[in-house]
């Protein structure tokens, strides 16, 4: 089976762990535990008839004090910038974020998502910005990891353009 | 010079290097054999061009490729040797890998069997942790054994390929080969080392993960135990193979881990274990441990023998006394158990059971009393209970009890009552008894009298008669008397006629008095009789009257008396 490393990207806090258990085990917990280092799952997905194993690795969320090392980032087939639409501050974030990413992996098909839609009346992040941000280029979902919205959307599309982007194996031709 | 010559010489002017060639050209057709020169410039392609075309070649070839591979090994065999080893080095490695794990199977056996202290305690852990008794030995006698080894992409930490050794836990692959890689990459970030700086190896419990680099893969091995530092060689020779045989599939790594399903074998060579086999406790000691046990064992034997046969014939005993029924023996642990029915005139039991020779304490009884049938009990039990004089003699026939010699007339009525009552007795049969009545042997006492002659105290022949009756008729008094409770006084009376002196006369009669007492057996007599000897009154009614004859006498006095302690002392 194919298999692809994909990274989980953002700030702190915003629910990356959350959508890859959500994603994972279909669970999901209030409790906050922020992760330290990495944490791997792994999950399969079908695109096209053909089942892709995707590697999530769950990196810590990034803040003032926390910068993601490129070597986590390494061998990336694709990767996923989480937001929390509840704090406008995670936007940066992962702007930083996929400028490290742009630099390490180079363009490798990746995915953003704004977390927390299950609060939209409480979200920082307005339509405009969200406007600015799909004119860059990126593809800008929204999804709650609460209410399992948009999660399984999230890693089937990034898988999609991965297995997409990729040279068709030899095997096909 | 003629003009042939010339022609000639101008022929071969003009024409000789075609002549040559001429002559080659007949030469070859005269002589059509094949030039060796020629065929090798044609062989490799002839060959490929008849090998395409059908397998005749190969079929023709074979019996000389095959004969020329056997001469040559016949003549160095070392080449082939060197040529084979590297195929062959990993076959019978993985051999022996497969029969070292075989030995965990083995070592359960071994140990099913041997009674070591050891191997005891680790069935106890077995026992106690819930794990198999071969995982306990394994853990125990394990040195080490490399359980898993991943084969991993270097940039991605993707899983190449895994293999596991028989057994082992095999985790999520995929995720542990992330988090290996994601473990490599924090540790080197957090210690800010090179790129070429590696964790190589890192602990986790009972296991230690050994990490070898390659260039696009690396190797991790899951070792439980401490293994040697050569091992690590071992992985890097099946790294470098690796790289060797897969570098197009690691170069372009996109995902696809199929192709590395050919590195099976060389990641299997990497699955070493090695084992410290189980001491065997020392022919010696076990020797003189089984010694120990025979001895020990035949010890008891005998002592067991022995006691068993002493119980049997304890039994035997048992049975054949009088008085006596056994109706449970058997041996328990701590010695044997006895029950059964007494008679309690029978013999004491415990007294038999040290005479059998047998520990009274390791025998436990309990006796119900009972009234045995046995003649001789019987017997014994009428004699106690009817209070039999001794001048009567019991004897029992069937269930009849027969009373002989004499006794009171008192004594055989009471007997006649009671006998019937007596258990074992239904008939009491006593025509032999002669039955006297106290009156009557008073009487009869009384009525004697022994006479002297003048001056004498010397018992006549003619008196002999008189005397036996009254010493008869005394002891059957004292018996008659001993059943009733009561005593008697017996005084022996001496007197003399009115010849001689007055104190000659008191000392003769009281020297025939005691000649009397003498010849009676007084002092032989029974409990019953107080005996007194003494002198008659001159009152006395059968002296004081008549001839001088008359009153040279000893006569007796019975009288009864309520038994009182206090006459006893009157006894001579
Ligand atoms: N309301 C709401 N809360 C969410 C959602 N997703 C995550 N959370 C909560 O947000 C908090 C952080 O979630 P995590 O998934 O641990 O965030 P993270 O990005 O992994 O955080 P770090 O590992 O510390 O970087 C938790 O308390 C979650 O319960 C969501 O969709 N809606
Ligand atoms: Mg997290």
């Amino acid at each position: 089976m194919m298999q692809k490393k994909v990274c989980m990207l953002g700030g702190f806090a915003v629910g990356k762990t959350s959508l890859v258990r959500r994603f994972v085990s279909n669970v999901f917990s209030d409790h906050y535990h922020t992760t330290i280092g990495v944490t791997v799952e792994k999950k399969s997905v079908t695109v096209d008839d053909r089942d892709v194993m995707l590697v999530l690795w769950d990196l810590y969320g990034e803040d003032e004090f926390q910068r993601v090392r490129d070597s986590y980032l390494r061998g990336s087939s694709g990767y996923i910038l989480v937001m929390d639409g509840t704090r406008r501050a995670t936007l940066d974030a992962a702007f930083a974020l996929q400028q490290t990413a742009l630099q390490t992996v180079g363009t490798v098909p990746f995915i953003s998502i704004i977390n927390k839609a299950d609060v939209r009346s409480e979200w920082e992040i307005d339509e405009r910005t969200i406007e600015q941000l799909r004119e860059r280029g990126w593809t800008v979902l929204f999804g709650s990891a609460k209410l399992g919205q948009g999660v399984e959307e999230l890693f089937v599309t990034l898988a999609t353009q991965i297995v997409h982007a990729a040279p068709i194996p030899r095997d096909c031709l | 010079m003629s003009v042939d010559e010339d022609w000639t010489q101008l022929r071969t002017l003009l024409l000789s290097p075609e002549q040559t060639q001429l002559d080659e050209l007949r030469d070859r057709l005269d002589n059509r054999a094949v030039q060796p020169r020629d065929v090798s410039r044609v062989l490799p392609e002839a060959f490929a061009v008849r090998g395409e075309r059908d397998p005749q070649l190969a079929t023709v070839l074979t019996p000389y490729v095959e004969n020329g591979f056997v001469a040559t090994i016949r003549k160095s065999p070392r080449a082939i040797v060197d040529a084979i080893a590297p195929i062959m080095g990993p076959a019978i490695r993985q051999a022996i890998a497969r029969a070292l794990q075989g030995m965990t199977q083995s070592f359960n056996h071994s140990l099913d069997e041997s009674l070591s202290v050891r191997g005891l305690r680790w069935r106890l852990e077995a026992w106690r942790t819930g794990r198999p008794f071969a995982e306990v030995v394994l853990l125990h006698t394990l040195r080490y054994r490399v359980e898993q080894v991943f084969l991993i992409h270097r940039e991605t930490g993707l899983l190449l390929h895994h293999v596991g050794a028989e057994g082992a836990v095999v985790q999520d692959q995929q995720v542990l080969s992330g988090m290996l890689t994601a473990i490599q990459s924090y540790v080197r970030d957090s210690f800010g080392a090179s790129p070429d700086q590696t964790l190589d190896h890192f602990r986790v419990g009972e296991w230690t993960v050994w990490i070898e680099q390659g260039s696009h893969a690396y190797l991790a091995g899951v070792v439980r135990g401490t293994p040697p530092e050569t091992l690590r060689e071992d992985f890097q020779a099946a790294l470098d193979d690796i790289h060797a045989q897969q570098p197009d599939a690691l170069t372009h790594f996109d995902g696809d881990a199929a192709p590395f399903k050919a590195t099976q074998t060389c990641l299997e060579n990497c699955l070493h274990a090695h084992y410290e086999p189980p001491p065997r406790p020392s022919a010696l000691k076990l020797w003189i441990l089984g010694g120990a046990m025979i001895l020990l064992l035949s010890w008891w034997g005998v002592m067991a023998y022995q006691t068993h046969a002493r119980w049997s014939n304890l039994l035997v005993e048992l049975g054949t006394e009088p008085g006596m029924v056994v109706t449970v023996a058997k041996s328990t642990l701590t010695g044997y158990h006895l029950e059964g029915l007494r008679d309690p005139l029978a013999k004491d039991p415990s007294a038999m059971v040290v005479e059998a020779g047998l520990e009274p304490s390791s025998i436990k009884a309990v006796w119900s009393p009972y009234y045995s049938l046995d003649p001789q009990l019987v017997e014994t039990r009428a004699h106690s209970m009817l209070h039999a004089p001794t001048t009567v003699k019991l004897s029992v026939e069937g269930d009849t009890l027969v009373a002989t010699g004499s006794a009171s007339t008192e004594w055989a009525r009471e007997t006649r009552r009671l006998a019937s009552l007596v258990p074992g007795i239904s008939i009491y049969r006593d025509e032999g008894l002669v039955t006297t009545s106290i009156p009557d042997l008073l009487e009869r006492i009384n009525r004697t009298v022994v006479r002297f002659r003048s001056g004498s105290s010397i018992v006549e022949p003619s008196e002999r008669a008189a005397l036996g009756a009254g010493s008869m008729a005394l002891r059957e008094l004292d018996q008659a008397v001993s059943q009733s409770g009561q005593r008697v006084r017996l005084e022996v009376l001496g007197s003399t006629d009115d010849t001689g002196s007055v104190t000659r006369n008191i000392q003769l009669s009281k020297e025939r008095a005691h000649v009397v007492l003498v010849a009676l057996g007084g002092d032989q007599l029974g409990e019953a009789t107080t005996v007194i000897a003494g002198l008659a009154q001159s009152t006395d009614q059968r002296g004081s009257t008549g001839e001088a004859r008359d009153r040279r006498i000893v006569t007796l006095r019975a009288t009864l008396t309520v038994a009182n302690r206090g006459n006893e002392a009157a006894r001579p």
